[in-house]
């Protein structure tokens, strides 16, 4: 395969990007740093420190730490186990968590509406059981349920991945070597999956971040997050620059987090499958 | 007892997994309306299902979509990483961190970005935009699952095969092609899922016409989800998960070490001339839908008009009608500004009308072309002044007023002003709206002022009463006010009359009244455009929808009152007909007004200001 005419292959999906990928995100910069008159401005930029926009981007910064600490500490046990099956099922637990993304995401976000409301399903069985009833919709602790949700999946298959990927003899040295259960996994197990931890860190904390829907259905618009924000500037507002100016601080999360994959996983093993 | 708890944790991940999936199959078998009550099993959602042609035609519009752009995806990502396989270090990585942005971008961030780009190089929205944006996420899915399984490869093979007398062509497709296939299915699987799945980025590059299920279903958000959203819903996750089971059982006899390859190689030839076969079928039907030669275009509100109107007015005229929908005046506005389609007709409300006359996008209509007008209730003619001067642009469509829905099993004391939203009593039992203006509104009339203030003294009480009521309400709501207030989740809402007439009907415990401080009456009316193609079809249609009987069908179906008083008198319900909820005296009320547009500066005051309430 070390052959030079096999770059040319390269060339759709450069010129793709290119015209679809990078001058798109060029017009962002371009709407982010020119006002209403045309005129440069960095106003849209600097936007982000006026209250409203802070406290809706901590917020949003707060609720997808918890978002994806939760995913983590759900996820990688979960994949343990399910790592053990065996090899032959492995494209059956991958399907079995992409399945519920067969069903739409906003008819997915509402049900959870239907089960946590006050009169719901689940109050509704609490209370047949005579027990306190569980007021969480319409307050941040929704939300976050609603990231969980949404995003564990893509939290659970590339930890999965890197750990069906482990070479059974490395774990059975280290015990030859007599290490115990926990220092094993300390030791070994755990160091070598961070590719795929730090690819489902990712994959949940930019989406959790950047979400407006989620915190629209089941926090009743009662808590802004800066994606309800921006969401807001363009479909409401029709303030597109300062949207797209808000776009790009928002964009410098997306930076940190690529920069802090490339130094966590520089063969790009963390992948979903 | 390990054993046991590892059980027991992967079957509560999976419960949490699931019950939404179980809560939404549950609700497909629901014979009422609405999914706050449950009124009974019935499978009539799955026969409507399919009698309903714009489900329907969502439905293929997103499988056409979610096939050719994953195929086309998968092509293109798997030959990249044929390519990238053999390049250098320093471009290799800078292909892959451009394949990165769009997985690591916010998909509202990369829609916006998409539709800026198609506006700017004056891209024609439609179903190719949406095929092109979907193309674009797709791709780095593809590539994120085909690169790992090369880096698994062993370049002898190769080499060998090479040193055998194959062509690199030959080598390719019998040595390596077969050891990267899984990599490639799943990345096509992937690809489609998310295409499937994929809402924001579609919202922002759908053109006119062109409606994907989740584009559809968030226009029904607003007035609540058909129960024939569940069904296929459900239908569609029941063919998966049956298909998924059969791929996974029956090759089970064969060695299971590479099971799953070896099944799909022998079937590959088969799977590849199905799946060629398929996308010329649809991609023919597509192509040959063929426009007729007398078309109208309409942008009108999400389900705010009875489909079989538009059959009728196609069968009457022979003019085919392209249907487009829209959530709010604020999107609908900049599509139709940057002109990245080409509408003829449009709804706006009260306000945005006038906007949109002061920007010069509104044509005169000629209303010698439109004569049922004279159907027309008088007083919202005079009504429209407030924003249409002369009346030279707009014909009333829908008409109502905005008042308290409250119930009656939960307020003990009259309820005759807006106060009662702000009353300690409710806390936690009130439904604001979750508009701008709307919320002003209400803020702006309980101090006694008008809702076209600009004053920013007055602007500035309105928003400190919103913040002193936050703590009070349960939700800003659009749309669900209607499904929360029927399934008793809150005793008190502000609410559109046109939602009081069929919540009352659900819930008789539900009563609606307009304020002694006065209110907005609001307006929905038909516009042409100044640039539209077909100005004389779209005369015909607003004709057409001003018909006494076309006119009495939408009012049942939407239940928004109709300004056409030759239409009233055929209701033949007597409740309805004389309710002073759908038809209001506005001359016995004081203190109605229409919303004006205030000009860009205010309105961004107004933003700003409910931005600082929306965020305490």
């Amino acid at each position: 395969m070390k052959t030079k005419q096999s770059k040319w292959l390269a060339m759709p999906f450069t010129v793709w990007g290119i015209v679809f990928i990078l001058i798109p995100l060029f017009m962002i910069f371009y709407y982010g740093l020119i006002d209403s008159e045309k005129h440069f401005t960095l106003a849209n930029i600097t936007a982000i420190a006026e209250p409203e926009h802070l406290k809706a981007l901590g917020l949003s910064i707060l609720l997808s730490l918890i978002a994806t600490i939760i995913c983590l500490v759900l996820a990688y046990p979960l994949a343990m186990i399910l790592s053990r099956l065996g090899i032959n099922q492995n494209s059956f637990i991958v399907l079995i968590f992409i399945l519920p993304m067969w069903m739409n995401f906003l008819l997915r976000t509402l049900a959870w509406q239907t089960l946590l409301e006050k009169t719901g399903v689940i109050n509704s069985i609490l209370h047949f059981l005579h027990l306190p009833s569980l007021n969480i919709i319409n307050t941040p602790y929704a939300i976050v349920l609603g990231m969980v949700y949404n995003f564990l999946p893509f939290m659970v298959l590339p930890i999965y991945n890197s750990l069906i990927k482990l070479d059974a003899d490395v774990i059975n040295a280290a015990r030859d070597l007599g290490a115990n259960g926990i220092q094993t996994f300390t030791k070994v197990i755990f160091p070598l999956t961070i590719p795929g931890v730090i690819s489902g860190i990712t994959m949940v904390f930019i989406p959790a971040l950047t979400t407006f829907v989620i915190s629209n259905l089941l926090g009743g618009s009662k808590i802004l997050l800066i994606g309800n924000v921006i969401e807001q500037e363009f479909t409401q507002a029709s303030n597109w620059n300062l949207g797209s100016g808000l776009s790009l601080v928002m964009m410098i999360f997306i930076i940190i987090n690529m920069a802090a994959s490339a130094v966590f996983d520089k063969d790009g093993e963390g992948g979903m499958m | 007892m390990k054993r046991f708890i590892e059980r027991f944790y992967v079957a509560i991940i999976f419960i949490f997994l699931y019950a939404p999936i179980v809560t939404l199959i549950v609700l497909s078998f629901n014979s009422s309306r609405t999914r706050a009550k449950w009124g009974g099993f019935t499978t009539h959602w799955y026969s409507e299902l399919f009698k309903n042609d714009a489900i329907m035609q969502a439905l293929y519009n997103t499988i056409f979509i979610a096939i050719v752009s994953s195929v086309i995806a998968t092509l293109i990502g798997t030959i990249t990483c044929i390519a990238l396989n053999n390049m250098k270090a320093r471009p290799k990585n800078l292909l892959l961190g451009m394949n990165n942005i769009p997985m690591l971008n916010a998909d509202i961030v990369t829609g916006i970005s998409l539709m800026l780009l198609f506006i700017s190089f004056g891209f024609r929205f439609g179903m190719q935009t949406i095929l092109l944006a979907h193309i674009t996420f797709n791709i780095p899915y593809v590539i994120l699952n085909v690169m790992p399984k090369f880096k698994q490869l062993n370049p002898n093979t190769y080499e060998a095969a090479l040193d055998l007398g194959a062509s690199p062509v030959y080598a390719f497709f019998k040595v390596i092609f077969p050891d990267i296939l899984p990599g490639i299915l799943s990345g096509f699987l992937m690809a489609f899922t998310m295409s499937l799945d994929d809402f924001i980025i579609t919202h922002f590059t759908k053109g006119a016409g062109v409606d994907t299920l989740s584009t559809k279903i968030y226009t029904e958000v607003r007035k609540g989800i058909k129960p024939e959203m569940y069904a296929l819903s459900t239908i569609i996750f029941v063919t998966v998960f049956v298909l998924l089971l059969i791929v996974n059982i029956s090759p089970a006899k064969e060695k299971q070490s590479r099971k799953h390859v070896s099944f799909v190689r022998r079937y590959s030839k088969q799977f590849a001339a199905a799946a060629v076969a398929l996308i010329l079928i649809i991609g023919s039907v597509f192509l040959f839908q063929g426009k007729g030669n007398q078309q109208v275009i309409v942008y009108n509100w999400g389900e705010y008009l009875d489909p079989e109107v538009l059959t009728m007015f196609e069968e009457e005229t022979g003019i085919e009608v392209v249907y487009d929908e829209y959530e709010t005046n604020e999107t609908m506005y900049p599509k139709v500004a940057s002109k990245a389609a080409d509408y003829d007709v449009v709804c706006p409300s009260d306000y945005m009308i006038q906007k949109m006359i002061e920007n010069g996008l509104l044509a005169e209509l000629n209303y010698d072309n439109i004569p049922n007008v004279k159907n027309i209730d008088p007083d919202y003619i005079n009504q429209s002044k407030d924003f249409d001067p002369e009346n030279k642009y707009s014909v009333p469509y829908c008409v109502g007023t905005v008042g308290i829905l409250y119930n009656k099993t939960m307020v003990d004391e009259p309820v005759d002003s807006w106060d009662i939203l702000w009353n300690d009593k409710y806390k936690d039992n009130i439904l604001m709206q979750d508009s701008v203006r709307d919320a002003f509104m209400v803020a702006l009339k309980k101090l006694g002022y008008s809702m076209n203030s600009s004053d920013p003294k007055e602007l500035e009480e309105a928003k400190q009463a919103l913040i002193d009521q936050k703590p009070l309400t349960q939700a800003y709501v659009v749309d669900q006010v209607r499904d929360k207030m029927i399934g008793n989740e809150a005793a008190i809402g502000v609410i559109y009359s046109g939602e009081a007439i069929y919540t009352k009907r659900e819930n008789p415990d539900l009563e609606y009244v307009i304020p002694k401080e006065g209110t907005n009456v609001w307006i929905d009316s038909w516009c042409i455009l100044k640039d539209a193609p077909n100005k004389e079809n779209a005369e015909k249609f607003i004709n057409f929808l001003c018909r006494p009987d076309i006119a009495l069908m939408n009012f049942e179906y939407i239940t928004y009152s109709t300004p056409n008083t030759e239409a009233r008198k055929l209701i033949e319900d007597d409740d309805i007909r004389n309710s002073t909820i759908a038809f209001p005296d506005l001359t016995q009320y004081n203190n109605l007004e229409t919303f004006q547009y205030l000009g860009d500066k205010t309105d961004r005051i107004y933003n700003n200001l409910w931005k600082e309430v929306k965020s305490k």
